[in-house]
């Protein structure tokens, strides 16, 4: 798809797999009807980026020129434009639209920006209707957890004051603390610390909360809290009055700075009393549905970020996850698997409710769970997934997976995440064309004609809420070639289609924008396999797939992921692969496919794929960042990279292979949730003895240095930040490279190994076996 | 003071700890007051007066025999008790000419005064002596206990009789004076001139009574005011030196210092006492007479006939007559001031209590004070026919704390150390002085249930020759009628609770705007002082409007934190620990915070008040531990738990219910608070309730709640946030200083034959023999009434033990054991002189309050009148059968029954204008009230205050009261009527503006405030005021509302709605109701 890439100016740097529009295909030619889209056997699918960062962005200070409803698609160039008649032909539906009065200057030497060929993505920023209002403050309402050991509270205080101190000035910040019962702090009140007190072991709907909180009656002047809860399209105007209640609970950062800080200071351990053989009682869920009906009566509309520090599972009232009595484990996946999760049902049915009312106030959940423990991510997964939420898990509030992340949200600077708020993201397609969903971090808004019969993830819908998002954010459409009688009539030969990306959203200075991307594809006849083999993304492929069977995993039960794959993997090969049929031997695979059974391999032994390895809260957390992130950093998480490093020779690529542990060599393995700086045997015992504290061997110490300073890039640039890992061979922490390697000499093939080399103890199938069953299966 | 140990750990004594204080202080510096180390302040002065002149009293008329005595009142001897003669023919005039006017003069002043103790007793004596019938039973009277005293007082007496006989009706009690010796002329006369002549007979005795001595025992007040001469208990709020300090010690720590049990009196009161004791010896037998018909009479089956009028047997007459009956001589109360010796058994049998309201001093030698448990009556009917007969109640009122007289001896402490108190083995009465030691004392008989126990061998004592055990007088749980046991693990089902304060504050619009918001805080913070010391009392806040602020006052040194419950209609705490912290610990951070709530709330728009939803809050606070919940609530509970909608305007609007149904809305609303009040009474949650509001909040339905937890409702309506502060903090200072208990359990036995019918009162009933008290003071009194099972033998004693089991302040686990033990009679005539009015109309009223929400006013009010006539009727016809038909005979014993059922008919609680939470207020009140107060609410004490300065001479403190009637207030008069809750002043519009520029400080009627802050100026009609209403503050444990009432404007009618023996557009005046129940008797007759 490089060749799509329209880049001003033409001088990229480093070249950009996902180019200016961020959108990748897994078939970058589409088959022309249904029948030969399913023998593709990977769905027809694109990734979109929808507001990655790009320097060479167009932005338009002006509004959008859309074709008439109900197409209502944004003027793009591939309009053909009749500048004489000043007259513009959608590409989606074909209809005529004269070019407003404002249009009048245009002609072929003096186009507007959105008709630059290479402009298929720009940035419309009209402004805004009241110029005087400045843009609504973004709200930070922090949820800490007391539950907490005094050491981790410490850890989290500590993290809170750090992020109070980078807040912008006119953000508006709350506090909600619980543990037993829910604390909500009124900020404004001057007069002494005044806490609301919510129960946990009741649910309460949001009109209660409302009600207990005196916002019931005041609310009326909001919009917001009148009437059934209900989407509204960016912020509201009046959305924040000053004199009203919204200043009770949420204060600019910089009026309540010194007012949380000593909040911070008298914060203790929940006080509650644990009885011996139990946990402590957290209500997590009911912190959670007053954060939101807090903020549904006061900013319901506005950027709002929940930011949720949870350090332990739910065990009392909505979204328990497990019995208070330490004898009844947290579920495992087995028990999922089994449906012997007594509490796991309710909970999913509770946060998908807070899911719901939170997406129709505009706001956000943000995860950070930090314990030895689960904590529900798996249950929560649905609030933060749909609300576009961000979701950290670490071992302790103090580990440096949480401390730096927690502390990314808040800096505005280049590693800035770019938070947005309030997207809405509407597709247009070409006729024959139906979306069936999306997988991501988004929500359906049911609304729309284009949906396929058939839904995968968020689906009925061609309109989609993303009440969070950031530049790296990443979803999946699925769509659906479905042509109709008359199309199919070679009466009408487009050989393009095209596809638009209308994405509103307020930026992360308040500022409401309207990105559009409109990209097209060539049709290709189904029977020709070359013209699909040209136009296939193997990596593209490979994200989508774990990403669909991920979901399928999620949603269907007793569903085999592996034999899944494997059979996809077979059906792929039969019908893309050269071969002559029953003889393995001939079998080969086009360039465009032939990294992709090793994708496979890898994710089949993948955290994906192999969920039983984990607790269902880690699973949870990697297929939300499986989700939401590009294909890039995706099929990293699905085959971790390995650099070598060496003496002598310069950091280079090493295979995924247990045969790349070498006792001289350092490698870095990159597998995305983690980084591992793997000492060889001879290193480690060099550096034990100091050498590279001597001057004359600096290159050692340069060689040493070398991976640390590869993995603190990678670090830098990711959220959340990766767990990074040094270790020595032998070493126990080793096996963090160990369980990713290809197992290509086990404790069965020891006597094969290599001096300095390691073996690792499987019974998994190596590479090597998996691709000549793969073969043989496949030219049969 | 050893607050640690304190009142009763010092063992014997536990005085009653409020108030003695002052009294003693008073009397001499004495140790308590010295050990409280709270200066002793002007209320020191008022108490001296009083209690000097009790003793002193007694002294100079021991000194002075009958003679000046009798002069003086004369009056007071005339008319007794009974009859109001209606005029029959001949009846008519006469009595009431001769006597009236030297009745009228002389009653106020002279008899009061007069009245002492000796002269009266002894009168009434003999006088029983005498009428008895001809026959037999003069003599047999003599030889009783009265022989010797009787007699000689006999001759004194029959002059009393005289002057009756010469008008018959009227007799001698106004003629008085002169009455002394014309006696028994008279009564010849009366004799042959009338059928009342046997009247006169019986009348002697009556007369007797309305001489002094009857009229002393129902009125006398003085005795109430010793107990409290501590006034300090009511400091006047802040400034006031004088009441604040010390109360609060004192209560409790006093008890301490009792020490020495007699001790500490001693030093005050020794002086006086002994001069009372001294002279007792002589008094001694008389007091118990002089009060009344009782003592006298205890053997006689005396002749039943008392007083009675003459009264024409025309019908038609009749009615024409009331007008004639004046009104000066029909029965009225006479107060006394003099302070009597009462020992509660003499020669083995039970001495008839003097009223409740009189200054009296209690001995007790096997009986128990009459303060802490009396009866209706002082004989007990062999058979419930013979109480059906005599339709009169059998009923108990106990008042288990009652405070002591401060000269009495304290009640001892008995520890039987490990295995507890010794019980009998079947009913699991208490060991007491009536339990029966047989077979050398190997075995004791049960007096309760005739059990043979045998004697544990640890307790084991040999029987002296009289058959007593040799060690009985060593023993209090042998001598004594009311002994304290230590109660051991056995008695408890956890470690005694601490004593936890948790203070509920409404801060609703309405209550901070008003000012009750501040009031509270104010009261509540300067209260504090108060608590009993120590690292076992707790304390805790919170605050409420719509939603429910709890305060964290755990975080030392740092500022409160405030933690809302917004969840009114299921609440919860916020927190596990630091809602209720040590009072020490959190001292200054709490007085900080009640600084700061009027501020904090200052500009609340909030005017919903989520009470029901703040109490259980509170409750559940307090669950761990149990605990007082002082709630300070302003407007109708309108949301959350157990919230109420304005039925008084409902009610109004609903005309077409009417009168029928509006008793309903006294009522409580739902059931909700009721099942909450079990649950608190449950976990030993009292709840006590200052109503501190300017509209309706429904007491009908939240007084459940106290009353079903054994606290009580304090109403101040229209709240003044001038006025009323004041009566606020003393109100709660008293509140939580007085001598109290918590998680009580009480239980009354009874001999065989009689059986517990019903308890009444502010408790919580969860099994039929026992009531639970979480909280118990000494102010609460709870009847009991009685049926019979069996039949008594005639000459049988039936006990009566009420135990009680409780935690002191202090955290100890006590029971208190109170017996009574009485003689059982077949006689109705003993049962009529022994009948205790007091206790009966206490009685009456306590009736008439628990049908006031189930039956229409008009219902009730009939029912009170009918149960009077009932008994007169039974009276009549049963022992004074011989007396004419035409009169009306009262039994002396109860001739202000008439009076006291008149004045409740006319009550606030059975008045047709009353408000409604007046009415429920009162009812509230009257469930729990003390006897000594019963009589006081619905007959007020009047006295006129114009004239302060005109008689110096006056060794009472308090001027004499005058009638509740119209006719005894003048224009240029100024006048002050308390009942133990309110104290009105009234103006009249010729008021002197001297006089009302030395009480007031302003010069005319005109420029009187509104609402009334009694200020002491430097003068004497202002000092004398000021001391008069501390005292009777004193008496009755209550600082008074005191309000201005001015003639001519709703307050003046409001003052004038006491004046009960007035005729009222809806009620008779007291002689047309006289008539009213004469005629009714009559009816019955025929």
């Amino acid at each position: 798809m490089s060749d799509d890439i329209a880049v001003g100016g033409g001088a990229t740097p480093t070249p950009d797999p996902d180019g200016l529009d961020g959108v990748r295909m897994t078939w970058n030619s589409w088959p022309r009807s249904k029948v030969e889209a399913s023998k593709c056997v990977i769905p027809v699918a694109a990734s979109i980026a929808p507001i990655r960062a790009s320097p060479f962005l167009v932005v338009l200070p002006y509004a959008p020129l859309r074709c008439k409803p109900p197409c209502g698609a944004v003027l793009n160039p591939f309009a053909r434009v009749d500048f004489f008649a000043k007259i513009w032909i959608c590409p989606f539906c074909f209809s005529r639209n004269h070019f407003p009065p404002h249009y009048a200057g245009i002609n072929e030497t003096n186009v507007p920006g959105e008709l630059y060929s290479q402009c298929t993505t720009v940035e419309y920023a009209p402004p805004p209707l009241d110029a005087a209002a400045p843009p609504p403050p973004p709200v930070f309402l922090f949820v800490l957890d007391t539950c907490l050991i005094e050491e981790e509270l410490g850890y989290v205080k500590s993290a809170m004051r750090r992020a109070i101190g980078l807040l912008p000035d006119h953000a508006l910040v709350g506090l909600i603390t619980f543990g037993t019962q829910v604390h909500l702090h009124e900020l404004g009140f001057a007069d002494m610390s005044k806490i609301y007190v919510f129960r946990g072991t009741k649910e309460i709907s949001k009109e209660q909360i409302l009600d207990h909180l005196g916002l019931s009656s005041a609310g009326v002047r909001h919009g917001a809290v009148t009437g059934a809860p209900r989407y509204t399209k960016g912020p509201q105007p009046n959305g924040l009055h000053p004199s009203t209640s919204v200043y009770r609970f949420l204060l600019p950062a910089s009026d309540c700075d010194y007012t949380l800080n000593s909040l911070l200071d008298e914060l203790q351990s929940d006080r509650w009393p644990v009885e011996a053989g139990n946990r402590a009682l957290r209500c997590t869920g009911v912190a959670l549905s007053v954060a939101a009906g807090l903020l549904g009566a006061c900013v319901a509309g506005t950027g709002v970020r929940i930011i949720a520090l949870v350090g332990g599972p739910c065990t009392v009232g909505p979204g328990m996850i497990v019995s208070k009595d330490l004898s009844e484990p947290v579920r495992s996946q087995k028990d999922l698997d089994k449906d012997a999760a007594p509490h796991f049902h309710k909970a999913i049915k509770f946060y998908d409710n807070l899911a719901k009312q939170l997406v129709n106030q505009g706001h956000v959940l943000d995860l950070f769970a930090s314990a030895l423990d689960q904590v529900g991510v798996a249950e929560m997964k649905v609030a933060v997934e749909r609300t576009g939420g961000l979701v950290v898990l670490a071992e302790s509030f103090g580990h440096p997976v949480f401390k730096h992340s927690f502390k990314r949200i808040f800096e505005d600077d280049e590693q800035s995440l770019g938070l947005a708020f309030n997207g809405t993201l509407d597709i247009n397609c070409s006729k024959d064309i139906k979306i069936q969903g999306i997988i991501g971090p988004c929500t359906s808004l049911d609304k729309g004609s284009l949906c396929a019969d058939s839904v995968v993830g968020q689906g009925n819908t061609t309109s989609w809420k993303m009440c969070g998002l950031d530049r790296t954010t990443c979803l999946t459409v699925f769509f659906d070639i479905s042509p109709s009688e008359r199309s199919s009539q070679p009466g009408i030969p487009n050989p393009q289609l095209y596809i638009q990306f209308l994405m509103h959203y307020q930026n992360p200075k308040g500022q409401m924008r309207l990105r559009v991307t409109t990209i097209t594809r060539r049709w290709v006849d189904g029977s020709n396999t070359e013209e699909l083999v040209e136009g296939f993304d193997q990596e593209t492929a490979a994200v989508v797939l774990a990403r669909y069977v991920s979901l399928k995993m999620e949603m269907e039960k007793e569903f085999d992921a592996t034999r899944w794959l494997d059979r996809s993997l077979i059906r792929l090969c039969s019908r893309f692969g050269n071969y002559r049929k029953e003889d393995p031997a001939s079998f080969t695979l086009h360039p465009n496919f032939s990294i992709l059974p090793q994708f496979m391999f890898n994710l089949r032994r993948s955290q994906f794929i192999q969920v039983s390895n984990n607790s269902p809260d880690e699973t949870a957390y990697f297929q939300m960042l499986l989700n939401r992130e590009s294909i890039t950093n995706s099929v990293v998480m699905i085959q971790p990279s390995l650099l070598s490093y060496s003496f002598n020779s310069p950091p280079a690529p090493a295979l995924l292979d247990v045969a790349s542990i070498s006792a001289d060599h350092i490698l870095l393995l990159d597998a995305y949730f983690s980084i591992v700086i793997f000492h060889g045997m001879t290193i480690a015992q060099w550096r034990n003895m100091g050498y590279q504290n001597q001057p004359e061997h600096q290159a050692f110490s340069q060689l040493l240095q070398a991976p640390q300073d590869d993995a603190q890039m990678i670090i830098r640039d990711r959220f959340p930040v990766p767990r990074l890992v040094i270790c020595d061979q032998h070493g126990s922490q080793a096996r963090f490279l160990l369980v990713k390697l290809n197992p290509s000499s086990t404790y069965n093939s020891a006597h094969e190994v290599v001096p300095g080399g390691d073996v690792i103890f499987t019974d998994d199938v190596s590479l090597q076996v998996f691709s000549e069953h793969l073969q043989r299966l496949a030219v049969q | 003071m050893a607050s640690s140990s304190p009142p009763f750990a010092s063992g014997p004594p536990r005085p009653r700890p409020g108030f003695a204080p002052s009294a003693n202080a008073n009397v001499a510096g004495a140790p308590q007051i010295s050990q409280i180390g709270r200066p002793v302040p002007s209320s020191a002065a008022p108490s001296a007066p009083l209690q000097p002149s009790p003793f002193s009293a007694p002294l100079p008329a021991s000194s002075r025999p009958g003679h000046p005595q009798f002069a003086s009142r004369p009056p007071a001897a005339a008319f007794p008790q009974g009859l109001v003669a209606s005029n029959g023919p001949q009846g008519l005039a006469a009595p009431r000419i001769p006597p009236p006017t030297h009745a009228q003069p002389t009653p106020p002043v002279g008899a009061p005064a007069s009245i002492r103790a000796p002269s009266p007793s002894a009168a009434s004596s003999q006088a029983q002596a005498v009428r008895p019938f001809p026959g037999s039973p003069p003599a047999a009277a003599a030889s009783r206990p009265f022989t010797s005293p009787p007699s000689s007082q006999q001759f004194g007496r029959p002059p009393i009789s005289h002057p009756l006989s010469g008008s018959p009706t009227s007799q001698p009690p106004f003629g008085g004076p002169p009455t002394l010796q014309p006696p028994f002329a008279g009564s010849h006369p009366a004799l042959a001139g009338l059928p009342t002549t046997q009247l006169p007979f019986n009348r002697p005795p009556t007369s007797q009574q309305f001489g002094g001595p009857p009229t002393q025992q129902t009125f006398t007040r003085p005795p109430v005011s010793q107990p409290y001469m501590g006034s300090q208990p009511y400091a006047g709020r802040p400034s006031p030196p004088s009441y604040v300090g010390p109360p609060s010690s004192q209560p409790f720590p006093g008890p301490p210092t009792m020490g020495a049990p007699s001790g500490t009196p001693a030093p005050a009161w020794p002086s006086q006492p002994r001069q009372v004791l001294p002279s007792m010896p002589g008094n001694m037998q008389a007091p118990p007479r002089m009060f009344g018909m009782p003592p006298g009479t205890p053997g006689h089956t005396m002749p039943p006939v008392p007083p009675a009028m003459g009264n024409s047997p025309l019908a038609g007459s009749q009615i024409s007559t009331p007008s004639k009956i004046d009104p000066n001589q029909i029965p009225r109360p006479l107060p006394s001031s003099s302070v009597t010796l009462f020992e509660t058994r003499q020669g083995n049998q039970a001495n008839v209590p003097p009223p409740a309201t009189s200054n009296f001093v209690v001995k007790d030698n096997g009986n128990c004070s009459p303060r802490l448990m009396r009866c209706t009556m002082n004989q007990i009917p062999c058979t419930g026919d013979l109480l059906s007969t005599s339709s009169m109640p059998l009923a108990l009122m106990v008042q288990p704390l009652a405070l002591p007289h401060p000269s009495e001896e304290p009640i001892q402490i008995v520890d039987f150390g490990e295995s507890g108190p010794i019980r009998c083995s079947r009913c699991k009465g208490y060991i007491n002085p009536f339990m029966k030691f047989i077979d050398h004392g190997r075995r004791f008989i049960c007096n309760l249930c005739g059990f043979t126990n045998d004697t544990p061998r640890d307790y084991y004592c040999n029987l002296g020759p009289d058959g007593r055990r040799r060690d009985a007088d060593e023993r209090p749980e042998l001598c004594r009628g009311t002994v304290e046991f230590v109660a051991t693990r056995e008695y408890m089902v956890r470690d005694p609770m601490p004593a936890v304060f948790f203070f509920l504050i409404d801060v609703s619009m309405n209550a901070v705007q008003t000012g009750a918001t501040a009031a509270a805080c104010s009261a509540i913070s300067q209260s504090l002082a108060d608590l009993p010391d120590g690292p076992r009392t707790m304390v805790g806040i919170a605050t409420f409007d719509c939603t429910i602020h709890f305060y964290n006052l755990g975080r030392a040194s740092q500022q409160p934190l405030m933690l809302i419950v917004p969840d009114v209609h299921d609440v919860y705490t916020p927190l596990h620990t630091d809602i209720i912290v040590q009072l020490a610990e959190c001292r200054q951070s709490l007085e900080q915070l009640l600084e700061n709530i009027p501020n904090i709330f200052e500009n609340n728009k909030v005017a919903e008040s989520a009470f029901g939803a703040a109490i259980k809050a509170g409750f559940l606070a307090l669950k761990p531990t149990g605990g007082k919940l002082l709630v300070f609530q302003s407007v109708l509970p309108s949301v959350g738990i157990g919230s109420l909608s304005s039925r008084e305007a409902e009610g109004r609007t609903n005309v077409s219910s009417g009168d029928k149904e509006a008793h309903k809305l006294l009522q409580p609303a739902d059931k909700t608070l009721k099942a909450m009040a079990g649950e608190f009474a449950e976990y030993q949650v009292c709840v006590d309730m200052f109503i501190t509001t300017q509209s309706y909040v429904d007491i009908a339905s939240i007084s459940v709640v106290p009353g079903t937890t054994g606290g009580q409702v304090y109403y101040y309506y229209p709240f003044s946030a001038l006025s009323d502060p004041g009566k606020l903090y003393n109100d709660l200072r008293w509140n939580i200083s007085r001598p109290q208990g918590f998680e009580a359990v009480m239980r009354v036995r009874c001999s065989q034959g009689l059986q517990v019918q019903e308890y009444s009162g502010n408790f919580c009933k969860r099994i039929p023999t026992d009531i639970d008290l979480p909280g118990i003071d000494c102010d609460k009194t709870i009847m009991v009434t009685f049926k019979h099972d069996d039949k008594f033998q005639e000459n049988s004693e039936c006990g009566i033990q009420c135990a009680l089991l409780y935690t002191t302040v202090y955290g100890q686990r006590r029971i208190r054991v109170i017996n009574l033990s009485l003689p059982c009679t077949s006689m109705l005539s003993n049962l009529f002189r022994s009948a205790d009015l007091d206790t009966q109309f206490a009685c009456f009223l306590k009736q008439a309050a628990s049908m006031i929400p189930v039956s229409s006013l008009s219902q009730v009010r009939e029912h009170i009148t009918n149960l009077c006539i009932n008994i007169l009727h039974a009276y009549r016809k049963y022992c004074a059968t011989v007396s004419s038909s035409g009169q009306l005979i009262l039994p002396e014993a109860l001739k202000l029954l008439p009076l006291y059922t008149l004045a409740l008919a006319k009550s606030i609680g059975l008045r047709n204008d009353g408000r409604l939470d007046d009415r429920s207020y009162w009812v509230s009140l009257v469930t729990s009230l003390p006897i000594s107060l019963a009589i006081p609410l619905v007959y007020p004490r009047m006295i006129p205050i114009h004239n302060l300065t005109a008689k110096e001479d006056d060794e009472s403190l308090l001027p004499a009261s005058i009638p509740l009637s119209s006719e005894h207030i003048s224009d240029d008069g100024i006048y002050l009527l308390e009942n133990g809750e309110d104290g009105l002043i009234y103006i009249g519009n010729m008021a002197n503006p001297e006089m009302l520029q030395q009480i007031f400080g302003v010069p005319s009627v005109d420029g009187l405030p509104s609402q009334l802050v009694l200020e002491q100026f430097d003068n004497d009609v202002s000092k004398k005021l000021n001391d008069i209403v501390n005292e009777i503050r004193k008496q009755r444990c209550s600082y008074l509302r005191l309000r201005l009432c001015r003639k001519g404007d709703p307050s003046g009618m409001h003052f004038m709605s006491y004046m009960v023996e007035d005729k009222t557009p809806g009620g008779l005046s007291y002689v047309e109701f006289l008539v009213h129940v004469h005629r009714q008797i009559q009816t019955k007759m025929a």
